[in-house]
């Protein structure tokens, strides 16, 4: 029917093709599970990760898109949000790959698993690019919902019932404190829902409007910021990320994060353009204590997951000083930091979960002398964990480096030298699992170790987790050398995106004078 | 379609004729609808404990009650006052203000829920745009009474049966609502009224019951676990919970849940006559008859009839649903627990969701026959 | 349905008053049976102001969803779990009350004074058609992308809670065997080990 071709057109609907891939892969993995059984868990994985792939195709394609606007222009494929949905989908195509052994020894399905996984992703997806109040709030929760499942699907573990449990109540509050911020930006523009439309209103708005403006604007970051989880909005994240199962936790540490970040810049950039100096100042605090909190408490973990935790912490601080920069060299440090991360973090959790898959634990004194049993783990956990840190000439630390060339340029000295100070803060925990897996003698090594079972690769799941390794392994040791590409591509993802123009008009200005502000507060 | 009467115009017209404000006349008409709901609901329940009386003892080839009235009519006025004069007892260690909330709260909506039934064009208390939408959202308020009840008894019987109550509601509930919205989109309005006039004009052919069989069987089903009319009377099985969380009722309190249960049946009874079987509509249009006739459609007395017509043939038709549910409950066996919750969750459902597909695919090809 | 604005006002009032009354009463009451019957009274109340903002459907929605679902399916769980407990008073009890007491009254100023002084801009329009027919109307135009990705989360919702609530299956060979007439199909399957490698 030519009806539904004119509505499809007029709708722009082509701009969420990627999205409605993840749709009919989700379908797919639900229906198949159902008609063929538990049969078809064995090659279900392999759908997933297919319908992925097409996802980020699509995505290539949506590139400079000239019609970015959707469905009304509750949702925006421009080039930003099409490089964080590219983002979020590889990482699950990770996750996945890491997902298959784990679900299969833990003994519950996959399959629903994976669907749930890519409901989280569609959420994510669907955030990095929704442009509306409504749409924003939809996408969230469905990102929400879905996490809390997966946090506590393995039930028959008393401490993912507790990350669960943990996770929802304090999420639900969370979703309840940025739904309140976002009903009184709906007031004060007078009953808009679309960003750029509240932000036109709110141009207009006088100076009576400030108070309520900037309630709005702290119950609004409240709530991006426990995604992110920033550090006053944190509590949750080291015991979820204890109790969890670890792919979820993969998953959580990087999907939800970008998408967390993108709905920060686009929601910040556009409907708070009026407050861009409050804002800043409100990150800086928020930043400031990552960095700090993040590392110093990572030093005195002793359970993996729980430091990968804070590390997760301390990495979303150095991510919010790209934000806080205000530059388009800002927004494209951080975007490059983030498609860095993405491997080096899902590289370390894919290791942990092959430890903790071969011998049951994830604590640190455990991985004590992992070099003499297992070379490829060793490598890849270290690689990964040097990178985290920011060693040259790993992928991180260009990705750093980056981010405080882009911090400095803007003129936040005082943040970039305690950026500097909590690397190197970082680079001693990280450094200590190093040490602890290579540099122990034979008699040193663990019980865990010890009774390290022998190598066998061609169990069910075990293929596609090697596959995930070595990849995270080589993009991670090559990226960094070889990054020119992906620099090239943040790059674009930035300066080819109408919301930075917008912006960035306000930035120039404000730039200066948030680094006064934010000096004094660095000290 | 003529407008029939309109009682409320009709009534402050007479009393502004009397010489009264309008204002006044206005605050008098207010109370006189609420009063008609419940002397029509009681009246309906007395009628119904009758016909339920007398029709059980026919089922079981018994006579019946005889002696109090002709046929035994006032048998069930006598009922009525040895509850109101029985000692209320509140058992010992119950929590006596939910107690006392409990049945309160069942009976409230369903007499609420009198506001969206017509009898006719105007003959309803509000025409209300989410009419029958209300009614759903209200009698989902009645297993919070349920739950109450059951809980402060202090009686695990009384809990059991509290409990089985708010799960079969609930379960019934979304077939029943399903059943509904396919009866909604053909009609373009959630107004019972609309409901109503969608099917008149053909007479007996247009009744929805013939575009939704199915959805009148889903319907009537989740009405009667709706109002624990056996087979579904599962939250007072007597072999299993003594009587559910009626146990420890006994006096007014237990009349009220006797009465809340009479009073849904009859409500359903009404309600399923007025999406399914053309509401006030006589089975041949007495529109078009009036017109061979030659008679005027504005004939003052020819709108007497159609308007008493009306009231007698919903009425009428809900007493036959009545009659048919009493009928129902002596002749079938109860189902289980769990055959209950199955044959809603797994069967029922599914059922009135392929319904609504059809129904929606049938408005796209057939716009004429299915509400455009 | 608009009502003459005296009745409204005085609704209004008698609403609001209701409805923090038993909202404190939700979060006061040491009878957790109690907080939940009453929350069933903040939600009747809150779609009670629904229709004084003439949004009837949303206030027949919102004692559906809320007071028919929501808050039955909390009694339920309340009530299947409800042990008698007697739990060990906390020391310094009035000092947490104290400072929750503090904080909450502050957050309370904060927001009424920014209630208070922001110029709020009153949408004056009288909507003529049905309320149904509007939200029909935004769902299926502006808001058309929510409202499908909303049927995506409820179905993800509905998978995962069947997921937490199921018991495991045992696997149908050994279900065969041991079949009798009157145990239950499903039972919780033996634990696989994280070590084990099957």
């Amino acid at each position: 029917m030519d009806l539904s071709n004119d509505l499809a057109a007029q709708l722009n609907a082509g701009a969420i093709l990627p999205e409605g891939l993840v749709i009919v892969t989700l379908m797919a993995v639900l229906v198949i599970d159902l008609i063929v059984g538990r049969k078809a868990s064995s090659w279900l994985p392999y759908v997933a990760i297919a319908g992925l792939f097409a996802t980020v195709a699509a995505l290539v394609l949506q590139w400079d898109n000239p019609n970015p606007l959707a469905f009304f222009d509750s949702f925006n494929s421009d080039d930003l949000s099409v490089i964080f949905r590219g983002i979020i989908a590889l990482s699950t195509v990770i996750t996945i790959l890491m997902s298959i052994r784990y679900i299969e020894q833990s003994g519950t399905s996959l399959a629903e698993f994976m669907a749930i996984m890519l409901t989280a992703t569609l959420g994510a997806m669907f955030l990095s690019g929704a442009n509306d109040l409504v749409m924003i709030f939809v996408s969230l929760e469905t990102l929400s919902i879905s996490s809390y499942l997966m946090t506590g699907y393995t039930k028959r573990d008393p401490r993912s019932n507790e990350a669960a449990l943990k996770y929802l109540l304090i999420g639900a509050a969370s979703s309840a404190i940025f739904l309140y911020g976002v009903s009184l930006l709906y007031g004060l523009s007078g009953g808009e829902t679309n960003l750029a439309q509240i932000a036109a209103q709110l141009a207009q708005g006088d100076s009576d409007q400030a108070l309520g403006l900037a309630i709005a604007l702290v119950f609004s970051i409240a709530g991006i910021a426990f995604k992110i989880s920033a550090v006053p909005f944190h509590q949750w994240t080291p015991d979820v990320y204890e109790g969890s199962p670890t792919p979820v936790v993969a998953f959580l540490s990087v999907g939800s994060k970008a998408a967390g970040f993108a709905l920060a810049l686009r929601m910040l950039l556009t409907a708070f353009e009026s407050v861009t100096v409050e804002w800043h100042f409100i990150f800086t605090a928020l930043a400031i204590l990552s960095m700090i909190l993040g590392n110093v408490v990572a030093l005195a973990q002793t359970s993996m997951k729980r430091m990968l935790a804070y590390s997760s912490i301390a990495q979303a601080g150095f991510v919010m000083l790209g934000m806080i920069a205000g530059t388009e060299a800002g927004y494209a440090s951080m975007v490059f930091y983030l498609l860095i991360y993405l491997f080096m973090n899902l590289g370390a959790f894919t290791c942990v979960i092959l430890f903790s898959l071969r011998t049951g634990t994830d604590q640190i004194s455990d991985y004590a002398g992992l070099y003499q049993k297992d070379a490829l783990l060793t490598l890849a956990l270290s690689i990964c964990l040097l990178s985290l840190g920011g060693i040259p000439p790993m992928a991180g630390f260009f990705g750093k480096i980056y981010l405080f060339w882009a911090g400095w340029q803007a003129g936040l000295y005082g943040l970039v030298l305690l950026g500097l100070v909590t690397s190197v803060i970082s680079i001693y925990y990280y450094i200590r699992v190093v040490k602890m897996m290579v540099v122990k003698e034979p008699q040193e090594m663990s019980d865990a170790v010890q009774n390290y079972p022998p190598i066998r690769w061609n169990l069910t799941g075990m293929r596609p987790l090697q596959v995930g390794i070595v990849f995270s392994l080589i993009t991670t040791s090559l990226a960094g050398i070889l990054s020119n590409p992906l620099l090239t591509l943040a790059n674009n993802s930035i300066t080819q995106t109408d919301l930075f123009h917008v912006a960035n008009a306000a930035a120039v200005e404000t730039v200066a004078q948030v680094a006064e502000d934010a000096d004094p507060v660095a000290q | 379609m003529n407008s029939g009467i309109d009682l409320q115009g009709s009534f402050i017209q007479t009393l502004t004729e009397f010489g009264l404000p309008q204002d006044v006349a206005r605050a008098l008409w207010i109370p006189l609808p609420m009063v008609l709901v419940v002397i029509g609901a009681v009246v309906g329940v007395l009628v119904t404990v009758w016909l339920e009386r007398k029709v059980s003892a026919a089922a079981q080839q018994r006579i019946g009650p005889e002696f109090a009235g002709p046929l035994g009519v006032l048998q069930p006025v006598a009922d009525g006052l040895k509850l109101v004069f029985k000692e209320d007892v509140t058992p010992n260690k119950s929590d006596p203000w939910l107690f006392t909330l409990g049945p309160i709260l069942v009976v409230i909506p369903v007499i609420l829920s009198y506001l969206i039934v017509p009898f006719g064009q105007n003959l309803l208390i509000t025409d209300l745009n989410v009419g029958i939408f209300l009614w759903i959202a209200l009698s989902s308020i009645a297993p919070i009474g349920l739950l109450m009840s059951g809980y402060s008894s202090n009686n695990k019987y009384s809990l059991l049966g509290g409990l089985r109550a708010a799960a079969q509601s609930i379960s019934y509930e979304i077939p029943l609502a399903l059943a509904v919205l396919a009866v909604v989109m053909m009609s373009n309005s959630l107004s019972t009224i609309d409901i109503v006039e969608q099917q008149s004009g053909y007479g007996i052919l247009g009744w929805n019951i013939w575009r939704q069989p199915v959805g009148f069987l889903i319907f009537w089903i989740a009405a009667l676990a709706e109002c624990e009319r056996l087979p579904f009377d599962l939250p007072e099985a007597e072999e299993e919970l003594v009587a559910g969380y009626q146990t420890e009722y006994s006096g007014m309190r237990f009349a009220l849940f006797y009465v809340g249960s009479y009073i849904n049946l009859v409500l359903s009874a009404l309600i399923v006559a007025i999406l399914y079987l053309g509401g006030w509509e006589f089975p041949i249009p007495l529109d078009q008859l009036a017109g061979w006739l030659g008679v005027s459609e504005t004939t003052p007395w020819l709108q007497m009839l159609t308007a008493s017509l009306g009231i007698i043939m919903t009425i009428l038709k809900a007493y036959v649903l009545v009659f048919l549910a009493v009928l129902l409950r002596w002749t079938l066996p109860r189902v289980r627990i769990d055959q209950l919750l199955n044959l809603g969750w797994k069967f029922l459902l599914p059922v009135a969701l392929v319904n609504l597909l059809l129904t929606a695919g049938l408005k796209l090809v057939f716009p004429v026959a299915f509400g455009g | 349905m608009n009502l003459a604005e005296d009745v409204q006002l005085i609704s209004f009032g008698l609403l609001g008053v209701l409805m923090i009354a038993a909202a404190l009463g939700v979060v006061l009451l040491d009878q957790i049976v109690y907080s939940a019957f009453l929350l069933g009274g903040v939600f009747l109340c809150m779609s009670g102001l629904y229709v004084l903002l003439n949004a009837d459907f949303v206030a027949a929605a919102q004692i559906l969803v809320y007071v028919g679902a929501v808050n039955v399916l909390i009694l339920f769980a309340i009530m299947l779990v409800n042990k008698q407990e007697t739990f060990k008073p906390v020391g310094n009890r009035w000092l947490r009350q104290g400072a929750t007491a503090l904080v909450c009254v502050g957050l309370f100023a904060l927001l009424s004074t920014m209630v208070l002084a922001t110029p709020w801009v009153v949408d004056t329009t009288v909507v003529l058609t049905s309320t149904v027919v509007q939200i029909g109307k935004h769902f299926f135009s502006d808001y058309l992308l929510p409202f499908e990705l909303a049927s995506v989360l409820l179905l993800m919702a509905m998978v995962g809670a069947i997921i937490l609530a199921r018991r495991d299956f045992i696997p149908e060979k050994m279900a065969t065997d041991t079949q009798d007439a009157l145990t239950l199909p499903e039972r919780p399957r033996e634990l696989t080990g994280t070590v084990s490698d099957r």
